[in-house]
């Protein structure tokens, strides 16, 4: 119901003057570990509202076309919470930003200048914004996630 | 809510990336603090969309994800001593110096207690007290440092230190080598136990407070050693007389021996060694050897003196171990 609530609140204002809508969710789980009895670790998901430092978050990002027609050069770019360090993107073709969201690319290519001017290779934890974009429009009607880790500082 | 388990259709590949106006500034993340972001921080999660819709760039923002990072109980305590704290029988308020440190993140006060009392070590002190470093110098400063009561105890910020002395008495019956073991712990106000536990709305911020991987309670010991030395005197005797033989007869020549033995890991302050001229004896003037050395008889810089009815050697601070040999010379009237 929360999914609902939340994309129709996002899709009402743009109906009026849009003739499609695409419409985006943000969810984050906490993933918790527990180890069962036999020894083997089950993963849970958990939409919490409260986390401690070094929680495993997994964001869910997820669009849908409701609109009459295709959706083209579709972007969705997320921001990394300050308190939040980007972990991995399962989703492919993510590019990312180590500067606050000027530059993007893919991780191996981007550089961080120290504040003695030498630069080094960036690493995860400096991912500023994780971006994706579709290189093919979205039909009528279609939808999809985009998911991705952090771990809270 | 379960996941949707929809696939999506569209292949997702590497592109230039559009430019989007509607993307908000967002500050560079902050270095972490080693206790992790501080207790009662949002995090805060909207991701932004874009598309065209026939020549015109639409932006979408998502719904935003709000949560709040709890507090992290984690106390650590460790003895700051080098090793073995030395004092000596009957000592008081002697020192022994632990750090605490809260390694949660948030503000917590620390609650100490001490148990002087560890069954397998020699001794116990007596009078234990607990002082905060208010100073913050690392030195227990008499009428600087506050003494710890449980009513107050010290408020730590996350990843903050403190300096914390234990000040005990040393019985007096205490012998060299014996050792004492006290020890601190430090505990989390909110509480402690298993790692994970929660405390609901205890944490800093109005949250919960979670126990974490310390169980919010940390101890260590410090140690007492006391280092003392004893001192064992002899003396003897030998006598020469006029002829060449050893009959006690007057203007035989009689030569005391004391032997000071200091033994110990410790030492001894202000020794002085004094022994009187028996009756029916002379003391032979300039007589006094310290270990072989001769001493004047006046007070002067050497170690000898003679006042007319006895000598005495000063030997000031000896440690143990050293056997100092004195000699000085009568002969019978």
């Amino acid at each position: 119901m929360k999914f609902l609530i939340a994309f129709l609140a996002l899709i009402a204002p743009a109906s009026a003057v849009l003739g499609n809508q695409v419409a985006l969710d943000s969810q984050v789980f906490v993933e918790r570990s527990a180890e069962q009895a036999d020894g083997s670790v089950t993963v849970t998901l958990e939409e919490p509202t409260r986390v401690v430092p070094g929680d495993n978050l997994l964001f869910v990002l997820t669009y849908q076309n409701t609109g009459a027609e295709a959706a083209e050069n579709f972007v969705v770019t997320n921001p990394m919470p300050e308190a939040v360090v980007f972990g991995e993107a399962i989703d492919s073709g993510a590019v990312y930003s180590v500067d606050g969201g000027t530059v993007f690319g893919p991780l191996a290519e981007l550089r961080i200048a120290e504040e003695s001017g030498v630069e080094r290779p960036a690493h995860a934890a400096d991912v500023t914004h994780i971006r994706w974009t579709l290189t093919e429009p979205i039909p009528a009607g279609e939808s999809g996630q985009l998911k991705f880790r952090g771990i809270v500082r | 809510m379960s996941l949707r388990r929809r696939t999506h259709l569209h292949s997702v590949a590497l592109r230039a990336p559009l430019l989007l106006a509607a993307l908000s500034p967002a500050s560079l993340a902050s270095q972490a603090q080693a206790a992790g972001t501080l207790a009662g921080t949002p995090i805060e999660n909207t991701a932004t969309a874009s598309y065209d819709d026939g020549g015109t760039t639409i932006t979408v923002d998502s719904n935003t994800v709000s949560l709040i990072v709890d507090e992290i109980l984690d106390i650590a305590v460790t003895s700051a001593d080098p090793g073995d704290v030395p004092v000596r029988p009957g000592e008081l308020d002697s020192v022994l110096k632990f750090t605490v440190t809260n390694g949660g993140n948030g503000p917590e006060p620390v609650l100490l207690t001490i148990d002087p009392n560890i069954a397998s070590d020699d001794f116990d002190p007596a009078a234990v007290t607990i002082f905060i470093d208010t100073d913050d110098n690392g030195v227990y400063d008499v009428g600087t440092d506050t003494l710890y009561t449980l009513a107050t105890p010290p408020t730590l910020d996350p990843d903050a230190s403190i300096t914390v002395f234990l000040l005990g008495d040393i019985p007096a019956t205490t012998a060299d080598g014996e050792r004492s073991e006290v020890e601190l712990t430090g505990t989390a106000a909110t509480g402690s136990g298993t790692p994970g536990t929660v405390f609901a709305g205890q944490g800093e911020g109005g949250g919960d407070a979670v126990v974490g991987s310390t169980g919010a309670t940390a101890n260590d010991s410090g140690f007492y050693a006391v280092v003392d030395a004893t001192l064992d005197l002899t003396k003897s005797a030998t006598v020469l007389d006029p002829f060449g033989g050893a009959t006690q007869v007057p203007g035989s020549v009689i030569t005391y021996r004391l032997t000071a033995e200091t033994t110990g890991s410790g030492s001894i302050d202000n020794v002085v060694i004094t022994d009187a001229i028996p009756g029916a004896t002379t003391y032979v003037d300039e007589s006094i050897t310290l270990d072989s050395t001769g001493l004047t008889d006046t007070a002067d810089a050497d170690a000898g003196t003679f006042d007319g009815s006895g000598i005495a050697v000063t030997l000031g601070t000896v440690a143990g171990g050293t056997t100092n040999i004195i000699e000085f010379q009568v002969v019978i009237d």
